[in-house]
C-alpha cells in the first residue's frame, strides 16, 4: 500500500444477530446492519456515498439497500465471491477513496446461508434434489465432490501425511475459537469444548469432523470505511488500514489440485506483500482473525502467513497458543466455527472492535473502554491489542488479507 | 464397495469446451486437454494452454492408470445421488503417463470403486467406465489394481 498505509480507516461496524433461521430477506438484514453500522460510526445515510458487497447468487445488492435506507451512491459494486472476499473489498476500498470515487463506504454480505443457499448446495431439507452439473460441476459433482468440506479435505488429508500432524491439531483451533465464542454473547455455539469432545465428533467427510466445520447461519454484517481526516471526527476510535493483499492466487486457482503440493496455499504467496505493505512483522502482531470455515484452514494459514514455519502447526498450537491470554489469540469472536459464519466479514468486526479496545462483552462499561479482563466474568477484551492479522480465505489457492491498527491500549 | 451412485439425479451439461472429453468417456478414452504448440497436457479442459497460451489444442488419451495422491471419505451425502453411496472415497489421482520433464503433472479425482479399508495414498488405481442411464453419459470410476511400498492411511 506504499503511501497509503495508515491512511484511510474503518470507522463503523454492525451486524444482525447469528440467526438459524432468520425469516427475513437479505435485504433486510442488509438494511439492518448497514443502519447498526452507520450508527456505530456516528454517520447518517447522507454521509455514505459508497457500496459494495460481495455474494454467491444468495444475496441482495447495494443499490437496493441504499434505496431502501435513502443513501444516494457514488459508486456501488456488488462481487461475487466468499472467504477471500472482505480483505479484498477493504484493499479496494482504500483504491476507491484514494482515487476520489467516493468519500465514505459501506462494504456489507448478507447472507440466510442456513436457511435459504447452503454451500455446497444442499438445500435445508436434506440432500438435494436432482440438479445439473454444468460450467466447472460436470468435474466435481459425478464424484460426488461438491463441498467445501469435501473439497479442502482433500488438501487437509495429504497436509496429515506430509506434516506429520494428526486431528488433533485441527481440534486446538476448535478448542481455541470455541472459549472465545463462550465469551461472546452473540456466538450461536458456547459450551465450551475439549480435545476428547472433537474427537469425539461425527464425520463429515474424513479427515473433518463435524467441530471441524463452520456454523452455517443466517446474518448480514457491515463494515464502513473513510479516510482518517474525517475518523477522527467519528464516534469511536479510529481503525487504520496497514496493508492488505485482494484474492492473491497461487498457480492454477482454477484447479489447485494439480499444483506441486496441494496444501502449499496462497498465503504464502501473498504474506510479503501484507507485511512488506505494513512494514511488520509477524511478531508486531497481537490477535489474527485466521479464516475458519474448518479448522484447516486456520492451521493452514498460520504456516502460510509465516506465524509459524512450514509444517510446524503441530507444535504451534499446543498449549493454547491461540487463546486469549497466550500469544496469538485468533478469531476472538469464535469465528465461523462458533459464533457463526458469514463469509469472514464477522471475523474483521471483532478485530476492529478488539482493536477499539471495545469488545461487546459482559463488562458494564464495555462501551467506554473500560474492561475487567475477568474471564470468569465473561471479559473478551484482549488487554494489549494493537496490531490485528485478518487473513481471508477463498480456496487453497485464492487469499486475501488485511493487517489493521489501533491506538488504544 | 460404496452404494449405488443414482446418476439420474445428476444432469451432465457438456458445453463446448468439454463435449469432446464426454464423447471420450462413452467411448471408454480417459482424454486430457494437450497443447499442440507445446505439448503440455492438463485437466479439467481450460481453452487455452496456461504454459504458452496456445488456444490451438488437441486431446491426449491417458493410459487410465495413476497413483492416489490424497482422498477423501464421505459419510454425509450432500447430492440426492449419493444418498445410497455412502461412505465413498473420492480420491485425486495422479496420473502415470501426464508427466512432464518440468514437473507438471495432471491429476483428476473419481469416486472408487473400492472401500475406505483398501484406500492408501500411493497405491496403484486404474479407470472403470460406467454407463449411465442417460447413453450419452459415461463415467470414469477408479479402482485399486496392486499394491505399492510407503503408502499412507488415515487411521483415525
Amino acid at each position: 500500500m506504499g503511501n497509503l498505509t495508515d491512511k484511510y480507516c474503518i470507522v463503523g461496524v454492525g451486524e444482525t444477530p447469528h440467526m438459524r433461521p432468520s425469516n427475513r430477506t437479505t435485504l433486510s438484514m442488509a438494511c439492518e446492519a448497514v443502519k447498526k453500522a452507520m450508527a456505530n460510526a456516528g454517520l447518517e445515510p447522507r454521509d455514505i456515498d459508497g457500496m459494495t458487497s460481495y455474494q454467491a447468487g444468495d444475496s441482495t445488492s447495494s443499490n437496493h439497500v441504499a434505496t431502501a435506507l435513502g443513501i444516494r451512491l457514488n459508486y456501488s459494486l456488488d462481487i461475487f465471491g466468499g472467504g477471500s472476499s472482505t480483505e479484498a473489498l477493504i484493499a479496494h476500498a482504500v483504491g476507491l477513496l484514494e482515487g476520489g470515487y467516493c468519500k465514505t463506504i459501506v462494504i456489507f454480505r448478507s447472507m440466510n446461508g442456513r436457511s435459504g443457499r447452503r454451500m455446497g448446495g444442499q438445500a435445508p431439507s436434506g440432500p438435494v434434489p436432482p440438479t445439473q452439473a454444468a460450467g466447472d460441476q460436470q468435474f466435481y459433482m459425478h464424484w460426488g465432490w461438491t463441498t467445501p468440506a469435501q473439497w479442502f479435505g482433500m488438501s487437509a488429508m495429504r497436509y496429515l501425511r506430509d506434516s506429520g500432524a494428526t486431528t488433533k491439531t485441527f481440534a486446538e483451533v476448535a478448542v481455541a475459537h470455541r472459549y472465545h465464542a463462550s465469551l461472546n454473547p452473540k456466538a450461536i455455539m458456547r459450551a465450551p469444548i475439549t480435545i476428547e469432545d472433537h474427537q469425539r465428533s461425527r464425520w463429515v467427510s474424513k479427515p473433518l469432523r463435524l467441530l471441524d466445520c463452520c456454523l452455517e447461519t443466517d446474518v448480514s454484517a457491515a463494515i464502513i470505511i473513510t479516510s482518517r481526516e474525517r475518523a477522527f471526527d467519528l464516534k469511536q476510535p479510529p481503525v487504520f488500514i496497514m496493508g492488505g493483499t485482494a484474492r492473491t492466487m497461487a498457480p492454477s486457482p482454477a484447479w489447485n489440485y494439480s499444483r506441486p503440493e496441494i496444501h502449499y496455499v496462497a498465503g504464502n504467496y501473498g504474506r510479503n506483500r501484507l507485511f512488506g505493505m505494513a512494514g511488520i512483522s509477524q511478531k508486531d502482531v497481537d490477535i489474527i482473525s485466521c479464516y475458519d470455515a474448518f479448522t484447516f484452514t486456520t492451521t493452514i494459514q498460520l504456516e502460510a502467513y509465516g506465524f509459524c514455519g512450514k509444517g510446524e502447526a503441530k507444535d504451534f498450537v499446543k498449549g493454547g497458543r491461540l487463546q486469549i491470554d497466550h500469544e496469538l489469540p485468533s478469531n476472538l469472536s469464535g469465528g465461523h466455527l462458533s459464533e457463526g459464519y458469514t463469509h469472514g466479514i464477522s471475523m474483521v468486526i471483532e478485530n476492529v472492535r478488539q482493536l477499539r479496545h471495545r469488545a461487546d462483552d459482559a463488562c458494564p462499561r464495555w462501551e467506554e473502554g473500560i474492561h475487567t479482563y475477568d474471564r470468569k466474568a465473561g471479559c473478551r477484551q484482549v488487554k494489549k491489542a494493537r496490531i490485528a492479522a485478518c487473513l481471508g480465505w477463498g480456496t487453497e489457492a485464492t487469499s486475501s488479507s488485511a493487517i489493521l491498527r489501533g491506538i488504544i491500549g | 464397495m460404496p452404494g449405488t451412485i443414482d446418476y439420474s439425479r445428476i444432469t451432465i451439461v457438456p458445453d463446448f469446451d468439454t463435449a469432446e472429453w464426454w464423447m471420450g468417456t462413452k467411448q471408454h478414452k480417459y482424454l486430457v486437454r494437450q497443447c499442440k504448440s507445446c505439448g503440455h497436457k492438463w485437466f479439467p479442459p481450460f481453452p487455452a494452454c496456461n504454459k504458452c497460451t496456445s488456444m490451438d489444442l488437441t486431446w491426449f488419451e491417458t493410459a487410465g492408470k495413476g497413483v492416489i495422491h490424497s482422498y477423501i471419505v464421505v459419510t454425509q451425502p450432500i447430492l440426492s445421488a449419493f444418498i445410497e453411496t455412502v461412505p465413498y472415497v473420492v480420491a485425486l489421482i495422479e496420473l502415470d503417463d501426464c508427466h512432464e520433464t518440468d514437473g507438471a503433472l495432471v491429476r483428476v479425482a473419481g469416486v472408487l470403486l473400492d472401500d475406505e479399508e483398501a484406500v492408501a495414498m500411493g497405491l496403484p488405481v486404474e479407470v472403470v467406465f460406467q454407463q449411465t442411464n442417460e447413453p450419452n453419459i459415461v463415467i470414469p470410476r477408479w479402482k485399486i489394481c496392486g499394491t505399492a511400498e510407503n503408502t499412507w492411511k488415515f487411521v483415525e
